[in-house]
Protein backbone atom coordinates (compact mmCIF):
# COMPACT_ATOMS: atom_id res chain seq x y z
CA UNK A 1 0.00 0.00 0.00
CA UNK A 2 1.27 3.44 -1.02
CA UNK A 3 0.57 6.65 1.47
CA UNK A 4 0.26 9.94 1.03
CA UNK A 5 0.99 12.22 4.55
CA UNK A 6 -0.55 15.54 4.54
CA UNK A 7 0.57 17.86 7.59
CA UNK A 8 -2.29 19.34 8.94
CA UNK A 9 -3.63 20.75 12.47
CA UNK A 10 -3.68 17.03 13.88
CA UNK A 11 -0.25 16.36 12.70
CA UNK A 12 -1.26 14.84 9.59
CA UNK A 13 -3.79 12.70 7.77
CA UNK A 14 -3.05 9.38 6.21
CA UNK A 15 -4.58 8.60 3.09
CA UNK A 16 -3.55 5.02 1.86
CA UNK A 17 -3.97 3.68 -1.65
CA UNK A 18 -3.16 0.55 -3.30
CA UNK A 19 -1.05 1.62 -6.85
CA UNK A 20 -2.01 -1.38 -8.71
CA UNK A 21 -5.62 -0.17 -8.17
CA UNK A 22 -6.32 2.37 -11.03
CA UNK A 23 -9.17 4.49 -9.69
CA UNK A 24 -7.43 4.53 -6.11
CA UNK A 25 -3.98 5.86 -8.39
CA UNK A 26 -5.88 8.44 -10.01
CA UNK A 27 -7.73 9.53 -6.89
CA UNK A 28 -4.02 9.95 -5.84
CA UNK A 29 -2.84 12.18 -7.97
CA UNK A 30 -5.72 13.91 -8.21
CA UNK A 31 -4.95 14.65 -4.52
CA UNK A 32 -1.57 15.80 -5.58
CA UNK A 33 -3.10 18.31 -8.18
CA UNK A 34 -4.79 19.70 -5.53
CA UNK A 35 -2.19 20.11 -2.71
CA UNK A 36 0.09 21.33 -4.96
CA UNK A 37 -1.81 23.76 -6.75
CA UNK A 38 -2.53 24.82 -3.11
CA UNK A 39 0.53 25.48 -2.21
CA UNK A 40 1.33 21.98 -0.78
CA UNK A 41 5.23 20.97 -1.38
CA UNK A 42 5.61 17.06 -1.56
CA UNK A 43 8.38 15.65 -0.92
CA UNK A 44 9.10 11.95 -1.38
CA UNK A 45 12.09 9.93 0.56
CA UNK A 46 15.32 8.15 -2.33
CA UNK A 47 16.36 5.12 -1.82
CA UNK A 48 19.43 6.54 0.43
CA UNK A 49 17.02 7.89 2.77
CA UNK A 50 17.23 11.84 1.34
CA UNK A 51 14.09 14.02 0.72
CA UNK A 52 13.60 14.90 -2.61
CA UNK A 53 10.65 17.62 -4.18
CA UNK A 54 8.54 16.28 -6.51
CA UNK A 55 6.52 18.52 -8.62
CA UNK A 56 4.72 16.17 -10.78
CA UNK A 57 2.78 13.05 -9.14
CA UNK A 58 4.86 9.83 -9.19
CA UNK A 59 2.82 6.75 -9.17
CA UNK A 60 5.66 4.43 -7.82
CA UNK A 61 6.38 6.51 -4.86
CA UNK A 62 5.69 4.10 -1.52
CA UNK A 63 5.68 7.64 0.32
CA UNK A 64 4.66 11.00 -0.73
CA UNK A 65 4.50 13.76 1.96
CA UNK A 66 2.79 17.19 1.73
CA UNK A 67 3.54 20.35 3.76
CA UNK A 68 1.99 23.65 3.66
CA UNK A 69 3.98 26.45 1.63
CA UNK A 70 6.70 27.62 3.81
CA UNK A 71 6.86 32.07 4.71
CA UNK A 72 9.06 34.33 6.80
CA UNK A 73 7.85 34.48 10.50
CA UNK B 1 -48.65 8.77 43.24
CA UNK B 2 -48.78 9.21 40.04
CA UNK B 3 -47.81 12.90 40.02
CA UNK B 4 -44.92 12.02 43.08
CA UNK B 5 -43.65 9.52 40.45
CA UNK B 6 -43.71 11.78 37.40
CA UNK B 7 -41.80 14.34 39.66
CA UNK B 8 -39.57 11.95 40.87
CA UNK B 9 -38.88 10.79 37.22
CA UNK B 10 -38.46 14.72 35.54
CA UNK B 11 -36.25 15.58 38.74
CA UNK B 12 -34.05 12.57 37.82
CA UNK B 13 -33.61 13.41 34.39
CA UNK B 14 -32.95 16.69 34.84
CA UNK B 15 -29.93 16.08 38.01
CA UNK B 16 -28.77 13.43 35.04
CA UNK B 17 -28.60 15.92 32.33
CA UNK B 18 -27.18 18.73 34.79
CA UNK B 19 -24.69 15.81 36.19
CA UNK B 20 -23.66 15.35 32.69
CA UNK B 21 -23.14 19.16 31.25
CA UNK B 22 -20.72 18.99 34.95
CA UNK B 23 -18.77 15.83 34.29
CA UNK B 24 -18.37 17.00 30.24
CA UNK B 25 -17.33 20.92 31.59
CA UNK B 26 -14.76 19.04 34.04
CA UNK B 27 -12.99 17.17 31.82
CA UNK B 28 -12.96 19.15 28.94
CA UNK B 29 -9.38 20.55 29.29
CA UNK B 30 -8.13 17.25 30.42
CA UNK B 31 -9.35 16.12 26.50
CA UNK B 32 -8.11 19.30 24.86
CA UNK B 33 -4.72 18.73 27.05
CA UNK B 34 -4.42 14.97 25.66
CA UNK B 35 -5.72 16.00 22.10
CA UNK B 36 -3.12 18.19 21.76
CA UNK B 37 -0.40 15.68 23.38
CA UNK B 38 -1.36 13.09 20.70
CA UNK B 39 -0.99 16.03 17.55
CA UNK B 40 2.58 16.60 19.13
CA UNK B 41 3.43 13.17 19.11
CA UNK B 42 2.28 12.37 16.12
CA UNK B 43 4.70 14.89 14.80
CA UNK B 44 7.49 14.07 16.27
CA UNK B 45 6.93 10.29 15.52
CA UNK B 46 6.63 11.41 11.74
CA UNK B 47 9.71 13.88 12.02
CA UNK B 48 11.87 10.92 13.32
CA UNK B 49 10.82 9.02 10.99
CA UNK B 50 12.22 11.21 7.98
CA UNK B 51 15.49 11.78 9.88
CA UNK B 52 18.69 10.18 8.85
CA UNK B 53 20.22 8.00 11.53
CA UNK B 54 22.85 10.50 12.33
CA UNK B 55 20.20 13.31 13.04
CA UNK B 56 17.92 11.48 14.85
CA UNK B 57 20.45 10.23 17.75
CA UNK B 58 21.83 14.02 17.24
CA UNK B 59 17.83 15.29 17.96
CA UNK B 60 17.39 12.51 20.78
CA UNK B 61 20.87 14.11 22.65
CA UNK B 62 20.80 17.35 22.32
CA UNK B 63 16.98 18.49 21.00
CA UNK B 64 18.26 19.74 17.78
CA UNK B 65 20.01 18.56 14.65
CA UNK B 66 21.76 19.54 11.82
CA UNK B 67 21.26 19.85 8.33
CA UNK B 68 23.15 20.56 5.34
CA UNK B 69 21.88 22.90 2.71
CA UNK B 70 21.26 22.01 -0.91
CA UNK B 71 22.88 24.82 -2.56
CA UNK B 72 25.48 26.39 -0.01
CA UNK B 73 26.68 23.44 1.61
CA UNK B 74 26.44 25.45 4.75
CA UNK B 75 24.99 23.87 7.91
CA UNK B 76 22.32 24.88 9.71
CA UNK B 77 20.97 23.56 13.15
CA UNK B 78 16.98 23.33 13.76
CA UNK B 79 16.27 23.30 17.46
CA UNK B 80 12.79 21.91 18.75
CA UNK B 81 10.44 24.75 18.27
CA UNK B 82 7.65 26.22 16.15
CA UNK B 83 9.33 29.67 14.88
CA UNK B 84 13.28 31.05 14.79
CA UNK B 85 14.56 27.94 15.81
CA UNK B 86 17.44 27.78 12.90
CA UNK B 87 20.85 28.37 13.38
CA UNK B 88 23.39 28.75 10.44
CA UNK B 89 27.01 28.34 11.49
CA UNK B 90 29.97 29.31 9.64
CA UNK B 91 32.82 26.86 8.13
CA UNK B 92 34.67 27.73 11.66
CA UNK B 93 31.20 26.74 13.51
CA UNK B 94 30.57 29.53 14.62
CA UNK B 95 26.92 30.77 14.92
CA UNK B 96 26.32 33.19 11.93
CA UNK B 97 22.52 34.17 11.97
CA UNK B 98 19.39 33.32 12.71
CA UNK B 99 16.59 32.26 10.32
CA UNK B 100 13.00 32.18 10.84
CA UNK B 101 10.73 30.30 8.30
CA UNK B 102 7.74 28.16 9.14
CA UNK B 103 5.05 26.71 6.91
CA UNK B 104 2.13 28.65 6.26
CA UNK B 105 -0.53 26.81 8.81
CA UNK B 106 -1.02 25.60 12.51
CA UNK B 107 1.19 22.77 12.42
CA UNK B 108 2.55 20.84 15.25
CA UNK B 109 6.71 21.06 16.34
CA UNK B 110 7.97 17.73 14.24
CA UNK B 111 5.92 18.86 11.31
CA UNK B 112 7.67 21.96 11.50
CA UNK B 113 10.77 21.14 11.84
CA UNK B 114 10.18 18.14 9.33
CA UNK B 115 9.59 21.05 6.51
CA UNK B 116 12.28 22.78 7.42
CA UNK B 117 14.66 20.24 7.59
CA UNK B 118 13.19 19.16 3.94
CA UNK B 119 13.02 22.75 2.30
CA UNK B 120 16.87 23.44 3.20
CA UNK B 121 18.17 20.19 1.86
CA UNK B 122 16.31 20.63 -1.38
CA UNK B 123 15.79 24.28 -1.92
CA UNK B 124 17.84 26.12 0.56
CA UNK B 125 17.58 29.21 -1.41
CA UNK B 126 14.07 29.24 -1.69
CA UNK B 127 13.89 28.73 1.99
CA UNK B 128 16.09 31.53 2.93
CA UNK B 129 14.31 33.93 0.13
CA UNK B 130 11.61 33.83 2.17
CA UNK B 131 12.95 33.64 5.80
CA UNK B 132 13.63 36.24 8.16
CA UNK B 133 17.19 36.86 9.45
CA UNK B 134 17.09 37.63 13.56
CA UNK B 135 21.13 37.22 14.48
Amino acid sequence: MAIQIVMDHTGDTRHHFDANDTRALLKAEERFRELTGLGFTAAVRTASGEAAVRRTFDPTAEETLFFPRLVGG
Amino acid sequence: MFEQLRFANDFLRRFETGYARWAQALCAPFQESLGKIEREERGLKLLREWLSPEQLAQYDANNYFDVIGSHTRKRYRIYHGIAANVLEFDNAGRRHAGWCFVPDAHLVAGDVMLAQKIVLETDERGALTVARKFL
